[in-house]
């Protein structure tokens, strides 16, 4: 735990410390904003979300567990599952042509991939061995929050077709990730 | 093609890793949300399932945030808020006294100033230097991040237990104003405001940097 600074400055929040609250917002705000406004697609609603974001760090901090994983993981799991919820709660899905351009990004770039983490290089093999369009419409999803009929329209497949084509490429991701 | 050959545990691990990857559209995102919190062993697949995806969160970028905090700790912590501007002010400024720095231009500049204050943050590296030279007043940011596109920064002075009155919004990173009848003690205080200032004439929010002037 004592590579892990983020999940020192969570402990630290959990026991109500502000001076430790605020060390973590300032070395993980920009992280999390990076987050927040790739799935959210606008500026202003993912600045609203960062604030939303780190209430419910305040409120949570204690039911992080360093044994089950990084703090930073906690942070981000916490603000994909906030940024998703929004998206879905959105009347109508205005932001689907801002998600697409997202999507059809080069998606992880060359460097990134040279200076990934051992996590990183294992679940970037682990997508390797999927198909490479369904490894893509996964990816697409995580990173930006493309939901089924995001993709099936993207894809321009069935969205049952998407959904089953998912489900078992999750399998097979799981079985890889932990073989 | 059907799902008769998924046994009832890679089901729920699908639906798990489904949720987690954010494929489900909104009904059967808001059954998932449901269904984790009143099902430990659905919970324990959707927390496998972030860490078993966590490899990916490298291809999030880093992205500046604006001066948010102040917002935060208002949200969160509203009854300094409710001190009342003054008094949570007179707080920050006990701060603030302590770390101000008097800065001497006695020697660079031709015409002496005769006041200075430094502006300080709490919780941000935001910065600024005032220095009153002939009722004229420079304000130089001296470290810390410009507002972003929606929002303002706005100067206040406050003289005693007066209401803050404002200078105007800071557009620059060094602006000079004229400002006579300035007196040692009175504090100056930069706020976050809508773009183009306060709306209401009274800041909005609690000061992002304050700093009291003194002789120099």
């Amino acid at each position: 735990m004592t590579d892990d600074p983020i999940a020192i400055l969570i402990h630290g929040t959990a026991t109500q410390d502000r001076a430790a609250f605020r060390d973590l917002y300032s070395a993980s705000s920009a992280k999390l904003m990076g987050v927040l406004l790739r799935i959210l697609g606008e500026r202003a609603e993912a600045e609203d979300a960062l604030q939303e974001v780190y209430t419910r760090v305040w409120l949570k901090a204690g039911r992080f567990d360093a044994s089950k994983g990084r703090g930073m993981t906690w942070l981000i799991a916490l603000s994909r599952n906030l940024a998703i919820d929004r998206l879905r709660q959105r009347p109508d899905h205005v932001n689907d042509d801002d998600a697409m351009a997202a999507v059809s990004d080069p998606a992880p770039r060359a460097e990134t991939r040279l200076i990934a983490t051992g996590e990183a290089r294992r679940i970037n093999d682990c997508f390797a061995t999927l198909e490479p369009d369904r490894a893509e419409a996964l990816r697409g999803a995580y990173l930006t929050g493309l939901s089924y009929s995001d993709l099936a329209t993207k894809f321009d497949v069935p969205l049952n077709t998407m959904r089953t084509w998912l489900r078992r490429s999750l399998l097979r991701l799981k079985e890889c990730m932990t073989s | 093609m059907s799902e008769a050959d998924f046994t009832p545990e890679e089901a729920d691990d699908a639906l798990a890793g489904e949720y987690v990857t954010g494929l489900l559209d909104r009904d059967a995102w808001n059954d998932a949300e449901s269904r984790l919190r009143r099902d430990p062993l659905f919970a324990a697949r959707v927390a496998d399932w972030e860490q078993r995806l966590s490899g990916l969160n490298d291809d999030y970028a880093e992205v500046p945030v604006p001066e948010l905090w102040p917002r935060i700790e208002s949200r969160l912590f509203p009854r300094a808020a409710k001190r009342g501007w003054l008094s949570s002010l007179w707080a920050w400024g006990a701060a603030g006294t302590a770390a101000v720095a008097v800065v001497a231009y006695l020697a660079l500049s031709p015409a002496q100033p005769s006041l200075t204050a430094t502006l300080v943050a709490v919780g941000s590296t935001l910065k600024y230097e005032a220095v009153i030279t002939q009722d004229k007043l420079t304000l130089t940011r001296v470290s810390g991040n410009p507002a972003d596109a929606q929002h303002s920064l706005e100067l206040w002075i406050i003289a005693g237990d007066n209401p803050p009155v404002s200078l105007g919004v800071i557009a620059g990173d060094r602006e000079t104003i004229s400002l006579p009848g300035v007196e040692p003690g009175q504090l100056l205080a930069v706020t976050l405001e809508p773009l183009g200032g306060s709306p209401t004439g009274k800041p909005t929010l609690p000061p992002l940097a304050i700093g009291k002037l003194d002789s120099v």
